[in-house]
């Protein structure tokens, strides 16, 4: 088994309308075999610049490299791509369409009709391969997108908001089918909204906002990023620790405070004044990337 | 590249389905001929279209049903009773039986004597004859009921005029023969024969009805199946995979194969029905122009083809289609229009401007003594002017494709960015 090596970066991807800066000097690699979640709220830039990545928007500044050399159209052909909003041919029946579709990123015909057929059974969809697209509920129209851009086993996915519109069990059908491409090496570059499941699945992420990248890296990197928080209990009051040095106290609700702690030894310092006044938790905070989010958006 | 299977998946995978175990066929990222490709689907999917194939097949239906009403009202005898009450006018029906039956149409004319003049009215009254003739002493005439059959009505007049004449003419003491020598006039046409004239203009029109109709539905065809891309965004799917003049360059061929198709597929049964009926005899003269209608229609089919893609990637909604599609619309109403009504030097003219070109210049060729160069250089206007409008079609149709939201024109379309 031949592990796929390929990176996919962008390297300060630039793109205006008109006077607006879309995307501002964005910089990013998405590792092989990794999956890399793109937040950012509406309008920050993350569908201008999935669509350069995918050649379909014309780069002004910048460049995309596919394993470390700019990338061509044959290159992005192999990738799969699933665009913001949803397309297929409504009218056509979905094996039928997937087969073309497998056809022009250069599966034979056979070929294309069979891998349709097994992913579509997959999902649960293999007695509807003659049914046209519009009869399908939105959900199932929705499998049938992810198919077409997962039938030609890609390179690389490139996947604008894949999530949207599906049922749980959908969700992680779809999770079990992209976890199989990563395994093989192929980078998975995906948006979302819903950051709780950006945690789950992500191995690193890219904060975007107004155009600019806000933060990038591996999960852990960018929980370790900023100073360590603690979470601190002393009843009935933890209102001292204001007055301890070292401490920034960023709440204090009662018993309990959230601190950060700055300076070698101020945790040991801290911890033996807190144990005479009845310390009942001293717990490290491990921020959820929702938190990471809102800190580098804020 | 990689290839992949999935019989070494690390642990923690989740459990493959059984059918699972075989590798996605990995595949080889460019297609060779993707036009080829999406020609094969719009051929494909509008031949398994329910509507293309009813309209197609009614429309052989009444193509089947019109030759064979005309052959079936061409060839219906008639049989003609005419009531008399003399023998002369008993020889006078017999004879025009030879001017009746001339024509090969198979028809008769029969005398049946009655016993007087009423009797001979109310025979044609009452619907038992067809007319009547009779002497009045100082001449004949010919009864009907409500009307009396032209060609009978000739027939018996010509021979009555020729017997009173021969009669007259032995009184006299000559013969008709003497009296007529040097009267005969014969017809002759330079150039083809009596009887093709009406059918040269049949064809005319049927070539100029055929190129209207197929080029306007055909190309509603184009302009609906880009517009259904756009529109859906498949566009954008498709423009990762191959590029978007690929698209344009297979949606082109593909409509004009199927235009292409259809018209030849109504030829051909029209043609072979002809035959077999007998409607016209010698179809040779219409194979021919019919020949260069079909060169001329895929030439002007393939330049407007261009033409309609383009009107579909500015479009927005189907409506915008209606608007847009009327100057395109007209022309082709003006290639049906001169085909119909132009004449003399305004159809050579015509038959040299592409698009109308397509129906005057087969019309032409159907009057015969067209020199064989003109409908070439006329075709090669044609093909010149097709693949003009393909490379600035192209142009504006990568543009637009991609651009959502309002309808465009032709000018905003070429100011955008690829």
């Amino acid at each position: 088994m031949s592990q796929q090596t390929a990176s996919l970066e962008v390297r300060n991807l630039t793109r205006t309308f008109g006077d607006k800066t879309a995307v501002d000097d964005v910089t990013f690699t998405v590792e092989p075999g990794k999956m890399t979640g793109f937040v950012g709220a509406n309008g920050a830039g993350k569908t201008t610049t999935m669509r350069m990545i995918m050649g379909v928007l014309v780069v002004h500044g910048g460049e995309v490299l596919w394993d470390g050399r700019p990338i061509t159209a044959a290159d992005r052909a192999r990738f799969g791509y699933m665009p913001e909003e949803r397309g297929l041919y409504p009218k056509q029946g979905i094996l039928d369409q997937l087969t073309y579709l497998g056809q022009l990123r250069g599966m034979t015909r056979k070929d294309a009709a069979r891998e349709a057929t097994r992913m579509l059974e997959r999902f649960g969809l293999g007695d509807r391969l003659k049914d046209k697209l519009e009869s399908l509920s939105l959900g199932n129209q929705q499998r049938v997108q992810i198919t077409a851009s997962l039938l030609h086993a890609p390179t690389a996915l490139v996947l604008d908001e894949p999530f949207s519109g599906l049922d749980p069990v959908a969700v992680d059908s779809m999770v079990d089918l992209l976890r199989d491409r990563l395994r093989e090496g192929v980078p998975v570059l995906f948006s979302s909204h819903q950051l709780d499941l950006v945690e789950r699945l992500c191995d690193s992420l890219v904060v975007l906002s107004d155009g600019k990248i806000m933060a990038a890296g591996t999960r852990e990197e960018l929980k370790s990023r900023g100073p360590r928080r603690y979470r601190v209990a002393t009843p009935p009051d933890a209102g001292w620790l204001r007055d301890e040095p070292g401490v920034r106290v960023v709440d204090v609700d009662g018993a309990h405070a959230v601190l950060e702690l700055e300076g070698e030894g101020t945790q040991a310092r801290l911890l033996e004044r807190a144990v005479p006044r009845g310390l009942t938790e001293f717990t490290p905070l491990v921020p959820s990337l929702t938190d990471i989010y809102r800190e580098v958006t804020r | 590249m990689s290839t992949s299977t999935s019989t070494t998946a690390p642990t923690g995978a989740p459990t493959p389905a059984p059918e699972d175990t075989h590798a996605p066929a990995a595949a080889p990222g460019v297609v060779k001929n993707p036009w080829l490709v999406v020609t094969t689907r719009e051929v494909v999917v509008k031949l398994t279209d329910r509507n293309f194939i009813v309209s197609t097949l009614v429309t052989l239906a009444l193509i089947i049903v019109g030759v064979g009403a005309s052959a079936y009202f061409g060839n219906r005898t008639a049989d003609h009773t005419v009531a008399v009450v003399s023998t002369e006018a008993t020889a006078v029906v017999d004879a025009s039986q030879a001017i009746v039956g001339a024509d090969d149409s198979g028809d008769t004319v029969t005398a049946q004597e009655v016993a007087d003049e009423d009797a001979a009215r109310q025979a044609v009254r009452d619907g038992d004859a067809d007319a009547a003739l009779l002497d009045t002493g100082e001449g004949w005439v010919i009864v009907g009921d409500e009307e009396v059959d032209s060609g009978l009505a000739g027939a018996l007049t010509d021979t009555l005029a020729a017997s009173v004449l021969e009669a007259n003419a032995t009184e006299a003491g000559t013969t008709t023969a003497e009296l007529m020598a040097g009267s005969e006039v014969t017809t002759e046409l330079l150039t083809g024969d009596e009887g093709q004239a009406g059918l040269r203009y049949a064809a005319g029109t049927i070539f100029a009805f055929l190129f209207y109709f197929s080029a306007i539905i055909f190309g509603m065809a184009i302009a609906n199946s880009v517009l259904e891309e756009k529109q859906n965004r498949v566009v954008e799917i498709l423009a990762t995979a191959i590029p978007v003049r690929q698209l344009l360059y297979g949606k082109v061929l593909g409509n004009s194969i199927l235009a292409f198709g259809q018209i030849a597929i109504y030829a051909i049964v029209a043609l072979v029905a002809v035959n077999i009926t007998g409607v016209a005899s010698d179809l040779g003269w219409l194979l021919g122009a019919s020949g260069w209608f079909i060169v001329f229609f895929v030439g002007g089919f393939t330049a407007l083809a261009a033409v309609w893609a383009v009107l579909g990637s500015l479009a927005s909604r189907s409506e915008d289609l209606q608007s847009n599609t009327g100057p395109i619309t007209t022309v082709i109403m003006a290639a049906l229009f001169v085909g119909l009504l132009a004449d003399g030097m305004w159809l050579t003219i015509a038959s040299y401007v592409p698009i109308v070109s397509s129906v005057a210049m087969p019309i032409r060729v159907l009057d015969g003594s067209v020199p064989v160069w003109e409908p070439l250089v006329s075709l090669a206007v044609t093909v010149v002017t097709a693949y003009l409008l393909l490379r600035l079609g192209e142009k504006v149709y990568q543009r637009a494709v991609m651009q959502g939201g309002t309808a465009l024109t032709w000018r905003q379309a070429l100011k955008l960015e690829v």
